[in-house]
């Protein structure tokens, strides 16, 4: 595969300089890469439920709600240099997560959430970006810095990118590197980390409870990607690009609080919440390659149309298909209406097993219902309001666009969600 | 699938030596419908595709870290 992915690489770029123009080397009127200061306010309410909570072992409530709050300024520099400041803050209730501890309830229940501590969270993110780019436009750089926090997970990333532009800037093509190393400050079943467990309440079914655990030693996980992408105007109503990224983990890829519970154990019990025979156990390495393509059509003044399908393998077994289709439709010069659909369908990993299907010789066993085998719809409609003039103004910023949207997603393994996100777009005077 | 798709991306690839549109005939490429990336906004919808599905990649997928394990 390195050696498909360096041959596309080294064809791409020979072509593109032997068709680079010398007019590119040439001074002409230099336009400012970006005017003003931009301002992007991005909010989003998601919720969810199912019934196979990896933290009750794959069977529990999924119940989840999550806000998000998301600000982007972009600030110009000079006439090449761009500097992004992205920040973002989302606060999440989760019922699966809430059942770390499920014996804070007056009847421990997988499908009841608990009050613990671990039954929210927030999750915070700082990221900073520079882009430089040269003064024909065709060549960009850019490099990236990115902090983001949670009680149990703290992450910290880098990267940067070069993209090249040439052929009258028909085709573009882009490298890009970045890394994550994050920690974990691992919370486990509170089962598991009591030498007696029967002080939440009176143990049922097998009384001679004896899970298998001990702590993580390792509580790193880092994830190194690095892809390729190359997109090309292929005639005055049509463009298209593809991507192709790799990713590689290493570290803690296993989730510290998901119970297993095994088919070849007496079960325990306290109330009717099933105790953990075991914890997450997953391989320490993981290798992703995901191939990507976009083609969008520009139908007429009222139609786009813009499709995406998108092939992934990795060496947990899991192989992907996502396909999706959206089509622009503007309804008035201010007015965009957004209908879209998107396939998705995966298999599952080598070491996923529902709820009491592993046996404890197993090597490696999660029962994850996000590594299992299934198929999802989603189904989205949304609307743009734009207003070039940015009429309607806040102190100095006018309002140059507000994007809606509402989509449903629903998984063939009972999963269900929505997510409403809104998305409003200021520019300075 | 994968010779299909790297096939698919020399046959691209061929394509930029074709291909020239000048800048006064990009009208319609330059509508921000016809964008071949995302709207930001529909990145807070990514995030959650990342989280909850077991492949990320070749689609922008998550932005500043996390472990998405809820």
């Amino acid at each position: 595969m390195k050696k498909i992915f360096i041959s596309i690489l080294t064809f791409t770029v020979a072509i593109g300089f032997a068709q680079e123009k010398k007019q590119d080397s040439i001074n002409t009127y230099k336009k400012r890469v970006l005017e003003t200061i931009e301002v992007d306010f991005l909010t989003s309410y998601y919720s969810q439920d199912g019934d196979n909570a990896a933290t009750s072992g794959g069977i529990g409530s999924e119940e989840l709600t999550d806000v998000t709050a998301t600000f982007i300024v972009a600030i110009p520099l000079n006439d090449d240099d761009v500097l992004t400041i992205d920040t973002g803050v989302s606060a999440y209730t989760s019922a699966s997560s809430s059942n770390i501890d499920p014996f804070d309830n007056d009847i421990a229940d997988p499908f009841q959430a608990s009050s613990g501590a671990s039954s929210g969270d927030v999750w915070t993110n700082l990221t900073g970006s520079y882009s430089h780019s040269s003064d024909d436009r065709n060549n960009i750089w850019s490099a990236k810095l990115s902090v983001s926090s949670e009680h149990d997970y703290f992450s910290l990333g880098f990267g940067g990118s070069y993209t090249k532009l040439f052929n009258e800037k028909n085709t573009e093509i882009n490298l890009n590197a970045s890394a994550y190393l994050d920690t974990w400050k691992p919370l486990y079943p509170s089962e598991l980390t009591t030498s007696n467990p029967g002080k939440y309440g009176t143990i049922t079914g097998n009384l001679n409870y004896n899970p298998i655990f001990s702590e993580f030693d390792s509580k790193n996980r880092n994830s190194y990607t690095v892809g390729f992408g190359v997109s090309q105007i292929l005639s005055k109503s049509i463009q298209g690009s593809l991507m192709l990224d790799y990713v590689n983990q290493q570290g803690l890829l296993s989730t510290p609080f998901h119970r297993i519970n095994f088919n070849d154990i007496e079960d325990s019990f306290i109330d009717n919440f099933q105790l953990a025979d075991a914890i997450e156990k997953l391989p320490d390495s993981r290798s992703k390659i995901a191939i990507g393509g976009r083609l969008n059509f520009y139908i007429n003044d009222i139609f786009v149309v813009r499709t995406y399908y998108r092939y992934y393998n990795d060496d947990w077994g899991i192989n992907s298909h996502t396909a999706s289709i959206e089509v622009p439709i503007k309804i008035t010069d201010k007015f965009t209406l957004y209908p879209s659909y998107r396939y998705y369908k995966q298999t599952e990993a080598d070491y996923f097993a529902p709820h009491e299907q592993h046996a404890s010789s197993n090597e490696f066993y999660t029962s994850d219902f996000d590594l299992s085998k299934y198929t999802a719809n989603q189904y989205g409609f949304g609307i743009t309001y734009t207003d070039i003039f940015t009429k309607t103004r806040i102190w100095k910023f006018g309002l140059k666009s507000i994007d809606l949207k509402y989509n449903q997603y629903e998984r063939n393994t009972g999963l269900k969600s929505d997510i409403i996100t809104a998305g409003f777009k200021f520019i300075m005077d | 699938m994968i010779k299909k798709l790297v096939l698919l991306g020399l046959v691209t690839c061929f394509l930029t030596s074709c291909v020239v549109v000048k800048g006064y005939e990009k009208v319609k490429i330059n509508d921000p419908d016809m964008s071949l990336s995302d709207k930001s906004s529909h990145r807070l919808e990514t995030t959650f595709q990342s989280y909850r599905e077991a492949s990320a990649g070749a689609n922008g997928g998550k932005t500043g870290g996390g472990c998405g394990c809820n």
